[in-house]
């Protein structure tokens, strides 16, 4: 894990400037390095055309929408700040994100405990063991997210749902999972959990086979126990891939839409009502879009400033070496 | 030109993204085609093409749509009408891509409740002009104008359905002793706990905000007299007139004789005929799944008015419901497809029109006076034993659908199902207002509504 710096062929021998813990390289013009620039700018070109055309300028485009009422058949009207005020006005906008939120709290932390629970197990044990664990897991992220919705709702449901004849032969009354208001949003995460479970997952494993066995070789030296190695060996080593997982998890499922979408439709009382199925649902029916934009133009501020904070907070940099 | 290049490029990225995210549905139904139709082959030279999307529901609907599209492309060369169906639960973004990508069809189907709306923002065109005063007069004035704003008619009205039929099983109510349906609310909720054993529950009806919006507009009006915003869009109405509606839904779903979870969609007429339901309140195509799907179970099911709040029978209890068939505003060919909409709906085949109502079971009936009256005649010999009592004791009294935007009905949905999970009625019926209040000063209504 340790990064060796070499300097350059023909570089002068001048010992590296330490600036702020960061390894500076001199500067050198050479041929040699202007014709890599040139290369490298080359072979970079067409991946940013292709970022500007399909993210930055929509991006853009989007803003500049989101401050006209626009429609497919009228000329855009200029309204100012009018759609932003009015999404910040909609309590159901503002609680479609607390509960992504909340959604994002239940769903994230339990996929990662699982997923590194199973993926110590896959590590050890042996290896064909280790394949089927490995595809056992991995087959819901395969899993049409409309089809394992449909399932689930066949599972929760009221009259003849699975888990209900299940409850039942505990004598517990039938429940309606996804028609109360206080258990939809918890029904909701289950198959959110177990969609998400088998990629988190093989990436886990990923990290843990990248830590040096002989880390816990002198761990075992010194007599440490399971608990001792993963705490101070294993999960130190997998920062990033935590920081990783937490962000491209707490981003997704802040923004589920599926599982919404097809189980519950937003309800009961919109309890399940996401952010992007709060704006799906006014892109299908208002007449003019720059309200809808605003709203996703704001999700995106909420979701940026939310990996933001878990970038400061669980800074990278620090895990490089171990 | 630049800015309507960008702005369709924009729109385009965006309705793509929308249409991957829902690519993986198909169709959008388990085994039914994405779209199917008529019309599509055979073009006569130098024929004027024009684009007809309908939604599609029951496969008989859409053999009707098919032969009279048929029909027509066969009685000339001048215009050949190309028939796409589209599966319900793809319509909205189907359109809406089309639409951004300046696709959308010349003319297509559309609910009368979307109709002002849609007229008032430019998305379709009048029809006024193409199609003569003659033909206009045949269609019941009630139902015209909800799809006219001043002199101009917007849309051409094909039927009308009560959104809300009391439908009820007879050897239930016989079994418990209780010999008529219900005629006031207070009889219904009695009747409901009466009804409820085992996996029957005693009355089905709007459980989510969604369905609970349009398909209650007739009892909205039965128990306050009123819809829940004021005539000019000025301002809430949502008081407390309304909460005898609501604490019947709390009531009932208290008692266990609503669903803890709605069985289905307040449009599905399934639960009834599995024999889930002892009542339920339906739209009158109900007639149509009982007749095809549940044959069995016609002789024990018989129709009636909602139950009245106020105990005047004649009072609106459902509103009419139905399709309008529409030119869209940036068609180039308005006056071809206008000419297929008369041809279609307009006299041009009475008897074919006749066809489509006979198909679907007499569940439908015709905004046209001459033909509503050919239509109750032919029904009283069909084989539905309902119509004769929906067409006198439900159609005459029921009122056109809301023409304000949706958030508004959503409102009032969205009380009824609080009020049904248990907040308290005044409570709900407050949030109601405020909500619909605010909707009014953001959407800027007041003083919008179509005169």
């Amino acid at each position: 894990m340790t990064q060796t710096v070499q300097a350059p062929p023909g570089a002068a021998t001048v010992p590296p400037r330490v600036r702020r813990g960061r390894v500076k390289q001199p500067r050198v013009r050479t041929g040699v390095n202007a014709r890599s620039n040139v290369m490298a700018y080359a072979m970079l070109a067409p991946i940013v055309l292709l970022l500007t055309i399909f993210v930055v300028w929509p991006v853009i485009y989007a803003i500049y929408l989101s401050f006209y009422n626009w429609s497919f058949y009228t000329p855009p009207i200029p309204v100012g700040w009018r759609n932003y005020v009015n999404v910040l006005g909609d309590r159901t906008f503002i609680q479609s994100v607390g509960r992504g939120l909340l959604f994002a709290v239940i769903v994230v932390p339990v996929q990662l405990i699982i997923g590194f629970l199973f993926a110590s197990l896959v590590k050890s044990v042996s290896g064909k063991l280790a394949t089927v664990l490995k595809v056992s897991i991995y087959i819901p992220t395969i899993i049409s997210g409309v089809i394992a919705s449909i399932v689930f709702v066949l599972i929760y449901n009221y009259q003849g749902g699975i888990l209900n004849a299940f409850v039942g032969l505990f004598g517990i009354e039938k429940q309606a999972w996804l028609g109360n208001a206080e258990t939809a949003l918890g029904a909701l995460t289950v198959p959110a959990i177990w969609l998400g479970l088998g990629i988190g997952t093989l990436i886990m494993l990923a990290g843990m086979v990248d830590i040096p066995p002989s880390y816990y070789e002198a761990a075992d030296l010194d007599g440490a126990t399971w608990f001792q190695k993963t705490f101070y060996i294993t999960i130190p080593l997998m920062r990033n891939i935590f920081l990783y997982l937490l962000i491209a998890g707490f981003t997704a499922a802040v923004q589920q839409f599926e599982l919404p979408l097809v189980m519950t439709d937003g309800g009961p009382l919109e309890r399940t009502l996401l952010p992007n199925l709060y704006i799906f649902q006014h892109f299908r029916n208002d007449t003019y879009v720059g309200y809808s934009i605003a709203a996703a133009i704001l999700l995106m501020i909420v979701l940026g400033s939310i990996s933001a904070g878990i970038f400061r907070v669980l800074n990278s940099e620090k895990a490089v070496d171990g | 030109m630049r800015s309507t290049t960008f702005r369709a490029l924009g729109m385009v990225a965006a309705a793509s993204a929308v249409a991957l995210t829902l690519a993986a549905c198909g169709s959008g139904t388990p085994g039914q085609p994405a779209d199917t139709g008529g019309g599509g082959e055979d073009v006569p030279e130098g024929a004027t093409t024009v684009e007809f999307w309908q939604l599609s529901f029951q496969e008989v609907e859409n053999d009707w749509y098919t032969a009279v599209v048929d029909a027509f492309n066969s009685s000339q060369e001048e215009v050949h009408v190309n028939l796409t169906q589209v599966p319900g639960d793809a319509w909205e973004q189907r359109m809406t891509a089309a639409q951004a990508a300046g696709n959308a069809p010349d003319m297509y189907t559309i609910a009368y409740n979307g109709v002002i709306s849609a007229a008032s923002t430019g998305q379709i065109l009048s029809l006024s002009e193409h199609i003569g005063d003659d033909v206009w007069t045949d269609v019941q004035p009630e139902v015209l104008g909800s799809v006219s704003m001043g002199e101009d008619h917007y849309a051409f009205p094909m039927l009308v359905e009560p959104s809300a039929v009391l439908w009820y099983r007879t050897d239930l109510f016989e079994a418990a002793g209780i010999d008529a349906p219900p005629a006031t609310w207070d009889e219904l909720v009695e009747h409901a706990a009466t009804l409820t054993s085992g996996d029957v529950f005693g009355f089905g009806g709007p459980q989510s905000a969604g369905d609970a919006g349009w398909s209650t507009w007739g009892l909205q009006w039965n128990v306050a007299g009123h819809l829940p915003i004021s005539d000019d869009w000025s301002e809430a109405q949502c008081t407390d007139e309304y909460a005898p509606f609501l604490q019947a839904w709390q009531d009932m779903y208290a008692a266990g004789s609503l669903p803890q979870q709605a069985l289905s969609g307040v449009a599905d007429g399934n639960p009834l005929g599995q024999g889930q339901l002892a009542m339920n309140m339906g739209g009158s195509w109900f007639a149509s799944v009982l007749l095809n799907d549940f044959p069995e179970m016609v002789e024990n099911i018989a129709a009636a008015p909602m139950p009245s709040f106020h105990g005047d029978p004649t009072a609106p209890t459902a509103t009419l419901g139905g399709w309008t068939w529409v030119v869209d505003a940036k068609s180039e060919v308005p006056a071809e497809a206008a000419s297929f909409i008369e041809h279609a709906l307009g006299g041009g085949d009475d008897e074919q029109l006749l066809e489509y109502f006979a198909a679907t079971q007499y569940s439908k009936y015709s905004p046209r006076t001459t033909v509503n009256e050919n239509l109750i005649e032919a029904a009283s010999s069909s084989e539905n034993p309902w119509a004769a009592t929906i067409a006198e004791q439900i159609v005459p009294n029921s009122k056109p659908e809301a023409s304000y935007p949706w958030d508004i009905s959503l409102a009032f949905g969205t009380a009824l199902e609080q009020a049904m999970q248990g907040t308290d009625v005044s409570a709900a019926l407050a949030d109601c207002n405020a909500e619909i209040n605010r909707l009014i000063e953001a959407n800027q209504l007041a003083g919008t509504a179509p005169q």
